[in-house]
Order: C-alpha cells, then sequence, then structure tokens
C-alpha cells in the first residue's frame, strides 16, 4: 500500500507542477480574448487533474467533468441554477441552435456557450495529453517546447507579455524533467524508492536549478540583438500601417499607453512621416496632465471636451502663436499614417491639397482640449491623412516678459490639473526641486534653473540600461536619486514634477523631434522622421506669457525663440543649452516608446524578481558566498564530515537496520583521512591496510562482523554496542 | 583453519616441501567434489602430491599412466568371459577408485582421453548397458606436460573444461630443492606417511562444503567476473556457466577450509586464476604477443566491483 500511496504522492507533485504550467497557457488566452472567470477555469484543470489522478473510471469521470462545464455555462452566460428547469432548458436549447448551426457548416454563427464549451473540450483533451505523457511516455519535453513556443509567439505578436511566464515555465519544466528523469531511472531499475530517499535524488537537481535561475536573474544581460520582430518584419515586408501607434502593438515608437515608464528600448529606423519645412520642428501630437509615480495618464476628472475646427480655419489652444506675417508652412506627407495631426509650435491652420480632398466629403479637425490632440475626421469617422499642411508662425517670447515677476498670481483652482503630483510622491523630490530652484526669482527662471539642472549635476542620457521602477519605488525619484541615467521620459516626467514641486503649473509633451535632412532641394528641407525622432518634452505655464515649452533632456535643443528686447544680466543664461546643440545629432537619438515591461505585477513571482532586482548587489553577493562555502565545504569535507557523522550517529543506537550504512559511512570517513578503498579491492584486505597504517586491529574486527553480516547467512548475535564503539574509535583515529 | 584439513595439509606438507598452496587447492578441488590439472614439466612431483594426498586421506590411489597406445578398456575396465561360470564378468579398470592419478594425460588418444573425462564428469562408468557407480569420494588427478612438449594430444576445450582447477607445481626454490636432496638420501619419506582423516570425516567434511553459504552477491561478483571473459577482446572464448559453478563450488570449500560457513569476495578473487585460467581461449594474436590468461584474468579482476553490500532485491 505504501508503493501506491508513494505513487498518488508522486503524481500529485507532476499535477501540481503541470497546473502551474497550465495556468500560463491560460493568463494570455484569456487576456488577449478578455475572457473572465480564470478561477472558474483553473479549478477545472485541478478537477480534470484530480480526475486523471485517482484513475476515475471513465464514465464517471465524465460525468463529472460535463457537469462541471454544465454548471459553469448556465451559471455564468444566465446566472441560473443548473438543476433549475429553466437551466437545462437553457442548455437544451442551447445545445440544439448549435448543433444544427454546426451541421449546416454555419460555423460563424454557433454561440458563446458553445465556444466555452469547445474550449473546456479543449483543455480537457490537453490534460489527458499531459496524463499521457507523464504517466506514460514519461517526459514532459513536448509539452514544454509547446508552451515555450506558445508564449513566445504570444509574446511576439501580442500585446501579451511573457517575460516573467517564460522564466517561470523554465523552471517548472526543468523541475518536470528532474521529476521524469529520476522516475525513469527509478522505473528501468525496478526498484521502488522511499521517500526520503527521493527527495535526496531530486533535491539537489531543484536546488542547482533553483540557484541558477536567482544568478541568471541577477546577472546583467544584453539586450536582445533581433529587436522586436513586429516592426522588423512589417518594414521588410513594405506594410507599415502604423496601426501599432495607436493600439500598442509595438514597444517602439509612438505609443499612447505612458502608464509605466522606464526600461530599456531598441532602435527602431521605421519612418513615420516626411516634413518639408524650412527649419527643424518639434511635432507636438498631445500632452498629459497626470502622473502616477510611474508614468503618466491624461486626468479622467476633467470632463474631456472636443472642440470642432475646419481646414483652414484657425486653431485656438493653449500654445501662443506668432503673427501671420511670420507664418511657414510645412508639409507632412505620412509614410505610416497616424490618426493625429503633426503640431509644430505655433501652428495655425491645417491645410489640405485639394486633390486629397477630393477623396472625403466634409474633411473637419477635432481636438481634444485636454490634451490638444487633434485628429482629422471625415464621413463621421477619424481619418488616417497620408498628406497634409500646417500652417504655423512661431511665436516670439519677449524676454523682459519671461523674466517678469508675474502680475497676477498663478489661480489653483484652473491650474489644478498641472498641478498634481501623486501622494506617494517622495519628499527628496520636493525639497530637491526647492534646492534648484532657490535662486531663481521668477517662474521663467525657476523653470530655466530645473531645466538646466540635469546637465549641470552629472545626469546621463542612455537607452539601453534604464531601470524599471519597482513596485514600491517612483519613477521620478528613482531617477533623481538612484539612477541618473535615462532618455527623454526621464528627464521630462522628471522636471513637470519638479516645476509642480515648486507651484508652476507643468504639463508633459509627447511627439517627434527632429529627423534627418534627406533632401533639401526646392525651398524647403525635406525631415525624415522615425519612430527613433519619437520624443517627450515639457511645457510649463508662465503666468503673462503662457505654455512655453521645456527641453530638459540632455543633448537635445530647445527651439523657443526669444526676443531679447531688455539686456540680460545674465547672458550664459540662455547660452547654458547652446553649447550642446551641436550634439543632438550625434548624441544617440531620442525616441519615445512603451515601455517593455507592465502588467502582471501583483503576483509574489514578479515581486521576489522585483526584489531580486531592487537588492541586486546583495543578492550577487549572497549566491557567491554559497558559492566559495560551497566550495570551501567541498575542499575541507575531509575535516568536518567524520565529525558530522559522529555527531549525526552519536545518539543512534548501531543495529541489524543500519549496520551496512553506519558501515558505509565508515568506509567513506576512512576515505576522507586517505584510505580509498578501491572498488576491486576486498574488505578483508582493505582493513588490514587500515589497521596497519592506524596500529590498530579494529578495523578488521569490525570488518570481519560486517562480512559476517553480508556474506553470512544466519544472523549470529553482533555486540553493536561494540561495534558502535570500534566505528566511532576508528572515525575519530587520527594517523599519528 | 579448518582443523582436519590443516592436518591433512601438514600431512601432504610433510614430504612435498614448499608445496603447501598446491595441497591446499587439491584439498579444496577434493572437498569441492571437483578435479584438478597439475601442468608442469615431468619431475617435479606431481604423482608424489597424489600420492601423499591418498595416504594421508587413507584413500585407495590408483594410477594410470595415459600412452599413446592406450585403450579406453584399459582405463574403465573390460568384461571377460569366464568360462568357469559361462559369462562375462566384468574386470574394472583403474577408474573405480578414490584418488586417481591420471599421468601425462595428453599423451594419449583423444579417444581414451575422452573416456576418462567423461566418467570424471557423470561419476560412474557404462559398460555393456551397464552403470556402475564410482565410489566416493572420486577424485581425479591429472598431470600433463605443457602442450608445447612433442607427441601429445592437447585436450579439447570442452574436456578441459571438467577440470575445477589447473595447478602448476612449479619448480622448488633453491633451498627447498636442497631440502628435497637431503630428504631423498633416506628413505623416502611417502612409505612412512600415516591418514589424518577418515573416509567419513571426508565425506562429511564433503557435504559441510556444500553447506557453506554463498550470498547473492558473491554469486553476483562471480558472474560479473565470467561476464567479463566473454567480453574481452583478446579472448576468443570466454568460460562457461560450468565455470561459474566451478568457481563458486571451489570457494565454499576454500570457505570452508578457513572456518568460515559463508563465502567471501576474497575467497574468489583467491581462486579465480584457478579456476578460469584454463577455460579461456585466446585469440593467436594475443598469444603471440605473449598475454597470458592470468594477465587477463587480473585484468578483470582489478575491474570488477567487489560487492560491499548485501544483494539488493529486484
Amino acid at each position: 500500500m505504501k508503493t501506491n500511496n508513494f505513487h498518488y504522492m508522486e503524481l500529485a507533485l507532476y499535477y501540481i507542477v503541470v497546473f502551474f504550467i497550465l495556468q500560463e497557457w491560460l493568463i494570455p488566452i484569456l487576456e488577449l480574448t478578455k475572457t473572465g472567470h480564470m478561477e472558474l477555469i483553473l479549478l477545472f484543470i485541478g478537477v480534470c487533474l484530480i480526475i486523471s489522478l485517482f484513475n476515475v473510471h471513465f464514465i464517471i469521470s465524465w460525468i463529472i467533468k460535463l457537469a462541471y462545464i454544465a454548471w459553469f455555462i448556465t451559471d455564468v452566460y444566465e446566472d441560473l441554477s443548473i438543476l433549475s428547469t429553466d437551466g437545462l432548458l437553457f442548455l437544451l436549447s442551447e445545445m440544439h441552435y448549435n448543433i444544427v448551426t454546426v451541421f449546416s457548416g454555419r460555423w460563424l454563427e454557433i454561440t458563446d456557450p458553445f465556444r466555452t464549451f469547445l474550449f473546456f473540450i479543449l483543455i480537457w483533451m490537453l490534460i489527458y495529453l499531459i496524463h499521457y505523457w507523464i504517466t506514460i511516455r514519461k517526459t514532459i519535453f513536448y509539452f514544454l517546447v509547446l508552451t515555450i513556443f506558445f508564449i513566445a509567439t504570444l509574446d511576439t505578436f501580442t500585446e501579451y507579455d511573457g517575460n516573467y511566464a517564460m522564466i517561470k515555465i523554465v523552471l517548472l519544466g526543468l523541475i518536470m524533467t528532474v521529476f521524469l528523469y529520476v522516475k525513469g531511472l527509478i522505473v528501468q531499475a525496478g526498484i521502488t524508492l522511499q521517500w526520503h530517499k527521493y527527495v535526496k535524488l531530486v533535491m539537489p537537481t531543484i536546488l542547482i536549478i533553483g540557484l541558477v535561475s536567482i544568478l541568471g536573474i541577477t546577472l546583467p544581460k544584453s539586450e536582445p540583438i533581433w529587436p522586436d520582430p513586429v516592426p522588423f518584419i512589417k518594414s521588410a515586408t513594405g506594410q507599415g500601417d502604423g496601426v501599432e501607434g495607436g493600439n500598442g502593438v509595438s514597444k517602439v515608437g509612438y505609443g499612447t499607453n505612458d502608464s509605466r515608464l522606464g526600461g530599456a528600448f531598441v532602435a527602431d529606423d521605421t519612418v513615420v512621416f516626411l516634413a518639408q519645412a524650412d527649419s527643424k520642428q518639434y511635432w507636438r501630437v498631445e500632452t498629459k496632465d497626470t502622473y502616477t509615480s510611474k508614468g503618466w495618464e491624461q486626468s479622467v476628472t476633467t470632463p474631456t471636451e472636443s472642440v470642432y475646427f475646419n481646414l483652414n480655419e484657425d486653431i485656438n489652444y493653449s500654445i501662443p502663436t506668432g503673427t501671420d506675417e511670420s507664418a511657414k508652412v510645412a508639409h507632412i506627407t505620412q509614410i505610416n499614417p497616424f490618426d493625429f495631426i503633426m503640431q509644430p509650435y505655433g501652428m495655425k491652420r491645417v491645410e489640405l491639397n485639394p486633390d486629397d480632398l477630393e477623396n472625403h466629403s466634409e474633411i473637419g479637425l477635432i481636438m481634444n482640449t485636454n490634451t490638444e490632440k487633434i485628429y482629422p475626421y471625415g464621413d463621421n469617422k477619424i481619418l488616417k491623412l497620408e498628406r497634409y499642411s500646417v500652417v504655423y508662425s512661431k511665436p516670439s517670447l519677449l524676454y523682459s516678459q519671461l523674466q517678469s515677476e508675474p502680475s497676477v498670481p498663478i489661480d489653483p483652482i484652473v491650474f489644478e490639473p498641472y498641478l498634481q503630483l501623486p501622494d506617494t510622491l517622495p519628499d527628496r523630490v520636493v525639497d530637491l526641486a526647492n534646492d534648484v530652484v532657490r535662486s531663481a526669482k521668477t517662474p521663467y527662471q525657476k523653470a530655466r534653473a530645473i531645466e538646466s539642472y540635469f546637465a549641470r549635476s552629472g545626469f546621463r542620457y542612455e537607452t539601453d540600461d534604464v531601470a524599471i521602477p519597482t513596485a514600491g519605488q517612483d519613477y521620478v525619484d528613482q531617477f533623481l536619486f538612484e539612477t541618473k541615467l535615462g532618455y527623454c521620459d526621464n528627464f521630462s516626467t522628471s522636471m513637470v514634477v519638479m516645476l509642480r514641486s515648486v507651484g508652476i503649473p507643468a504639463r508633459w509633451v509627447k511627439g517627434f523631434m527632429g529627423g534627418e535632412i534627406v533632401d533639401t532641394s526646392g525651398g524647403l528641407k525635406t525631415y525624415e522622421v522615425t519612430n527613433n525622432n519619437a520624443h517627450s518634452w515639457v511645457e510649463a505655464y508662465i503666468p503673462d506669457v503662457g505654455w512655453v515649452n521645456f527641453e530638459p533632456t540632455i543633448g537635445f535643443s530647445n527651439m523657443r525663440s526669444i526676443e531679447f528686447d531688455i539686456e540680460t544680466t545674465n547672458p550664459e543664461d540662455e547660452l547654458v543649452l547652446e553649447e550642446e546643440e551641436r550634439t543632438v545629432e550625434e548624441l544617440e537619438r531620442e525616441r519615445e516608446q512603451q515601455p517593455t515591461t507592465k502588467e502582471n505585477n501583483s503576483n509574489f513571482f514578479v515581486d521576489f524578481i522585483d526584489m531580486i532586482n531592487k537588492n541586486h548587489i546583495l543578492f550577487v553577493v549572497i549566491n557567491l558566498s554559497i558559492l566559495v562555502a560551497g566550495i570551501l565545504l567541498l575542499i575541507s569535507r575531509k575535516k568536518w564530515l567524520p565529525k558530522l557523522y559522529v555527531f549525526m550517529n552519536r545518539n543512534k543506537p548501531m543495529d541489524e537496520t543500519n549496520f551496512e550504512t553506519m558501515f558505509t559511512k565508515l568506509l567513506k570517513a576512512l576515505e576522507f583521512k586517505g584510505f580509498k578503498r578501491k572498488h576491486d579491492q576486498t574488505l578483508q584486505s582493505f582493513a588490514k591496510e587500515v589497521d596497519s597504517v592506524l596500529g590498530t586491529k579494529k578495523m578488521s574486527e569490525i570488518t570481519h562482523i560486517y562480512e559476517q553480516f553480508i556474506y553470512g547467512k544466519q544472523q549470529e548475535e553482533i555486540d553493536f554496542n561494540k561495534m558502535k564503539e570500534i566505528w566511532e574509535f576508528l572515525i575519530n583515529r587520527r594517523i599519528s | 583453519m579448518h582443523q582436519k584439513i590443516e592436518e591433512v595439509i601438514s600431512n601432504i606438507e610433510k614430504v612435498m616441501i614448499g608445496k603447501r598452496e598446491v595441497a591446499q587447492l587439491s584439498v579444496i578441488a577434493m572437498l569441492a567434489g571437483g578435479h584438478v590439472l597439475l601442468e608442469d614439466v615431468p619431475g617435479v612431483g606431481k604423482t608424489m602430491m597424489v600420492r601423499a594426498l591418498a595416504k594421508s586421506m587413507g584413500l585407495e590411489f590408483k594410477r594410470i599412466q595415459f600412452t599413446p597406445d592406450l585403450l579406453p578398456s584399459d582405463v574403465i575396465g573390460v568384461s571377460i568371459y569366464n568360462p568357469k561360470t559361462l559369462q562375462f564378468e566384468f574386470r574394472p579398470g583403474p577408474i573405480l577408485g578414490n584418488i586417481i592419478l591420471a599421468d601425462e594425460i595428453n599423451r594419449t588418444s583423444p579417444k581414451t582421453q575422452s573416456a576418462l573425462l567423461e566418467s570424471m564428469e557423470e561419476a560412474s562408468i557404462s559398460i555393456d548397458g551397464q552403470t556402475i557407480q564410482i565410489p566416493k569420494p572420486f577424485f581425479v588427478m591429472a598431470t600433463q606436460n605443457p602442450i608445447e612438449y612433442e607427441g601429445t594430444y592437447p585436450l579439447p576445450e570442452a574436456q578441459l573444461d571438467r577440470f575445477m582447477l589447473k595447478i602448476r607445481m612449479g619448480y622448488p626454490t633453491p633451498q627447498e630443492e636442497v631440502e628435497v636432496l637431503r630428504r631423498a638420501e633416506n628413505k623416502q619419506p611417502i612409505t612412512t606417511l600415516d591418514s589424518v582423516i577418515s573416509l567419513d570425516e571426508l565425506l562429511e567434511l564433503q557435504e559441510e562444503v556444500k553447506a557453506v553459504y554463498v550470498e547473492d552477491s558473491i554469486k553476483a561478483y562471480i558472474v560479473q567476473i565470467a561476464r567479463a571473459t566473454r567480453k574481452v577482446s583478446e579472448v576468443y572464448l570466454g568460460v562457461s556457466p560450468r565455470a561459474s559453478i566451478a568457481l563458486m563450488k571451489a570457494s565454499q570449500a576454500f570457505a570452508k577450509m578457513n572456518n568460515r560457513d559463508y563465502v567471501i569476495p576474497d575467497d574468489v578473487q583467491y581462486l579465480v586464476p584457478y579456476v578460469f585460467a584454463h577455460r579461456i581461449i585466446l585469440r593467436p594474436e594475443a598469444r603471440y604477443d605473449g598475454i597470458t590468461q592470468e594477465a587477463i584474468l587480473n585484468r578483470i579482476i582489478n575491474k570488477a566491483i567487489v560487492p560491499i553490500k548485501r544483494y539488493a532485491e529486484k
């Protein structure tokens, strides 16, 4: 019975591991298909596993499983009890309808309950297959490969992020492989093992897997050599349709989700648009106002308002514009059409080539007043324009106005969204901001001080090794005080937070910046703007002037045009950044992108990895110490192992049951003293050898008894107390 | 050492100088119910050895000198017509004795050789449809000159297999040889040798040997060695399962001799060369290279894993 019991326990162990692997299958499926009731589906998996564990008769197992599925369907879809008439009727009608539908080949018309039913059947079959793989084939390899392939595919081609899932699956898979390998060996040898022996066999491998994984997590990893394959494949096959901008399929380029910033990103040279303009521009797309300590969101408290404009109509928004006389035109050709307008600073109008106009009846523009994102629309839907022109006139900011004391104080109610800060923002961020602006008097001076703070204080531009804030960490705090490494998001977000900390309304702006000149023929230069040019920067509200753009990111220059109408007392004030302008093109291009990690951060595993990443050095030290300690223990085992043997067996009386083990331990202990019994050496000759060196006869004595014990027929009375004495004597005996 | 056996061996030693090991091995074979092949050049005391053994045990000793013209009937006996009784009467040959010295066995024709060897294996002879049991104890000690000598019929492998042990006498050391000469000056000491063990004691001892316990791990050890001989590249033919049985039985006798009622790996290791060497046939290339069976067996023993735990139940 014991062996039988062991069998169940063993299988149960396997199934627990399988359960966790299956969970990793389920999570992305449910996440991507937006299916709920994960717990109930997991429960079904559990039930299936338990049923196959106990090898329940198939009729009973079918009844249980079908009953569960029926219950699930009635409960979830109709909120009816399965035992009620209504519930049964619902099931029957569903069944009838779907069978008819299927047989008439109208596949698309089957109902959701039926799809759910099929999904359950699929899980059922999968579990049967796993059961077969484990109990008959004793290998999990195919399942594992399948799982990894599945997760990798989803990770690559969908929003699903499989980083942690992948680690978990490989870990669980390795553990499972160990279990099954040991199982295979046991079956091959035709023996049954007791629990503790089994654990002894399995534990070292599991420990090694654990250690290696922790080491793997702590060690630095290089970036993928092949970047995200989706844009690559798309650009290679010429299908740049720009959808990824809105839906966040891609991890690079312009994205809308900024709720979790941070992390490294990879370059992407996909061209987004060509701009014919007379000079390099900041192409504003939208602004965001709510900082969440992890990233940016648009505040939901302010009601979203939309303002409609016609083409060629002046657009009124918060950005000051220059005079009509100085207006210029920029022609945008979208290679990768987005559904929004690229706005140069000082934009006045959007114009469309009459040829393009013909395709649509009425084209207008909608602007979200909160984000100031402008969408073209026509035929009652948002359009993607391939070509349009923007008329813009950069405002000349009067230096005197910028430098002057505000005539009216900032209204905290009007600017509330732009002064928002998360409650969790560490005080030291505010303290630092106040420190930085100490010598500045006016809002503009303060903003300037913060803008130039980064370049002065040892911050570095970096795209590869950029940290992601951990669960309890603030994105800005981490950048300002811990890493001081980052790209535009780090700099711009930090500047907004610091501005707000000192009471200056500020918002975060996203868009594109610069681009490479590809053509200078004609009057205008043609700039090629790629995903690499996605950028983020800052707009601060300067009283009496309006929203002014700032560029805190190192290596980028701002393009405010300031009219120095008064003598400046501090000319280098505006020159600080001028010096850096030359580096714009040389430096790594600034990109704005989706962070590489997101969601899923609420479970233990992720917290654990976060913890490791946080205490990176500590874990490396711990790992190294374990390694060093292990090596030292291995080298010095001659000294401590005999003592350990004695210590461990001191209070254990020697008897028939453990004589063999004890004697083996004695041989081992003697081996550490330098008496290595060759495998072809008989115990007797070995005993003589030991005795002659140790100068005793005790080894021969105990060996003789042992020989009698293992080779002899009937067990004679053995004086085990004496044997124990000899045993301890020999183990403790030192070579004189 | 077992007292009785020790007595026999020291008795033999009175006449055989420096041949204690040969005496021991001979006694082992006898106790285990096997036969011995003594291989060596003439004049090193092979006959004396057998005679001393027979005398020490008070057993009947017969000697067959094998010559090329010896016939099977000269070995097993012949039926002769008795004119008085008007019947054929069986006149037993020398094989019907307790201890038989088959001298220079490789000098006779294969036909006669096989007559001897068959009766050795069966411990009985068949003549005129009649089977006659050879009385116990039955112990054949055959001597042969090394096969390179002229005028010999080498024993076929199948027949060599019937000898439990093959022992080489070897020359005595100078001191021993001086002692041999010194004793030869006087009358032959063999004539004064007394028996030290009775027939009943001997038969009882043989039964006791059969009862010596062989643990399964020891059996596995024997098999391990036997199987290894079949896998060596220089070996044309390894040992048979009969050889494994012989090794086990000899080990039992050796254990008994050492006053033990169980076999230990040391017993097996000691006996392997004596039991297995003559049953291994080397490939000609190996023979030319001067590789001996003993060297191969030595190598095998050095590789075989000595069991130090009870046999694991499977």
